[in-house]
């Protein structure tokens, strides 16, 4: 006997069984996953790119990426100094295509920790790390107590951190992909019960310069010969109630993109949020200036190197102002528990941690959304690194 | 979709438009009911299906017992239209 032709519907931009929207019942039903998306396996090297194709089932709420492995010194070691972008952005880049919509997720290592300190339940874990070879910092390491910037029996690595002693060192860290903006209501959630589209997670690796100085007769063992990499998927299951397909609100997709920008001097810098738009709620937008030879050194966020600092749009609307960094970043740790503004200098201006229906930027009516940020001094090759999130209208809303 | 569980809900995201370039119905529009006829006019309305049905029965018919007479006295006035 044939079969007839089942019933589609568009959902976020691609061709779907019929399924109903109903939140209620969706929630009530449904069946949290926890899965591997991709096995561990080696890195393909510092400075390359590993993509990975990730499973079509279900909603996807979010990836955990682990980077395990060691790094192995030799030679002599004088002179071998670890940047400030260890560990952190060891990941340079973590990049998310789903559903037609070619890069959702696009920041390094570091915002995505950043990141995980800004929603509401979480807060800093007061973990002790080494950080511009200062031993014993507790606040806004962004660490997890599990993870393991470097350890070689008492030798330490971390950023800035000169490299004690030749030997192996192991290392073990973790990354969220927040690919829903909340992880309760699923809001942004990916839609993945399809062949229709792929789902895929590029992880490019920070260059080998950018993450270690060497010294004169030092070496490092190639690390896409020590460090693996490893991928979890946190999906919900999609539930059949009363013999339909339920599912949440996903009219919205939920996205990270980081930009990046040399033109800074001192004084006054306003720098336009790329990619703004009608359709688009910015949720928070936080920034972070380096200085130095590259890969260079973070401001910490303080009244010594950031004058006013602000959000702007149209003219010289002016909504949110603070008189110096110091401010910035006292409203920072209040709003996330976690002092982000002290040793990578993030700063950020958040709509979403209080109430993002009241507080979240309407892009429609903000034209020319900028940042103004104010630095005290000259910097040297300077460059910033700015990271938007946002939540806007999928292509064909469920 | 609305609810609290909605974009909108949470973060004021407003719902897209289910057709694009077609723009939402008004309430002027909706409540637009003065141009249709009504009472008595309406039996002469073109648009009413009862004067097209009347229309074709006089046609098959024919104007067949139209016809009527007076008479006056000694006069007899009389009139009559089709077979009569």
């Amino acid at each position: 006997m044939s079969q007839a032709g089942q019933p589609t519907v568009m959902m976020q931009g691609i061709e779907t069984p019929v399924a109903s929207v109903d939140p209620e019942a969706f929630f009530r039903n449904t069946r949290r996953l926890l899965y591997p998306m991709q096995s561990i396996t080696p890195i393909a090297g510092l400075g390359s790119s590993n993509p990975t194709q990730l499973r079509q089932t279900g909603i996807i709420a979010g990836l955990e990426i682990r980077v395990t492995g060691t790094l192995v010194f030799g030679g002599t070691i004088t002179g071998t100094i670890m940047s400030w972008r260890w560990p952190y952005n060891l990941i340079k880049a973590c990049k998310v295509s789903a559903n037609g919509q070619a890069n959702l997720i696009n920041c390094n290592g570091g915002q995505l920790k950043a990141r995980g300190v800004m929603q509401p339940d979480s807060q800093d874990r007061g973990v002790t790390r080494v950080v511009n070879d200062v031993t014993g910092v507790d606040q806004g390491t962004l660490s997890l107590a599990a993870e393991d910037w470097g350890t070689s029996t008492t030798n330490l690595l971390g950023p800035n951190r000169t490299v004690p002693a030749i030997g192996t060192y192991t290392v073990d860290l973790s990354f969220f992909v927040p690919l829903a903006f909340d992880s309760k209501t699923l809001l942004g959630a990916i839609y993945a019960q399809t062949a229709a589209t792929a789902l895929s997670l590029d992880i490019d690796w920070e260059t080998q310069a950018n993450l270690v100085t060497l010294g004169g007769s030092a070496t490092l063992t190639n690390p896409a010969t020590t460090l693996n990499y490893q991928v979890n998927g946190i999906v919900y299951s999609i539930p059949n109630v009363g013999g339909k397909f339920v599912v949440p609100d996903l009219s919205a997709f939920h996205s990270m993109i980081s930009t990046r920008t040399s033109a800074l001097g001192q004084g006054d810098n306003e720098f336009i949020l790329p990619g703004t738009g009608i359709g688009r709620q910015l949720m928070r937008v936080f920034y972070s200036v380096y200085t130095g030879t590259a890969p260079g050194a973070p401001l910490a966020m303080n009244a010594a190197n950031f004058g006013q600092q602000a959000w702007r749009y149209g003219g010289n609307d002016t909504p949110e102002l603070v008189q110096n960094g110091q401010q910035l970043r006292y409203l920072n740790e209040r709003l996330f528990n976690s002092d982000i503004g002290r040793n990578w200098g993030y700063g950020c201006w958040d709509f979403a941690n209080e109430w993002a229906f009241r507080d979240s930027v309407d892009e429609g009516t903000t034209s020319d959304l900028r940042l103004l940020i104010n630095l005290v001094a000259s910097p040297t090759t300077p460059y910033l690194e700015v990271c938007q999130e946002t939540i806007f209208a999928a292509p064909v809303g469920a | 979709m609305n609810g609290p569980f909605s974009a909108y809900a949470q973060v004021g995201l407003a719902p897209p438009a289910v057709n694009a370039g077609v723009g939402p119905r008004n309430t002027t529009y909706a409540m637009a009911t003065e141009d249709e006829p009504g009472g008595w006019g309406a039996l002469l309305d073109p648009s009413n299906p009862l004067v097209w049905f009347g229309g074709f029965l006089l046609v098959t018919v024919g104007f067949a017992s139209v016809a009527g007479s007076v008479r006056l006295g000694k006069a007899k006035v009389s009139a009559a239209v089709g077979k009569a």
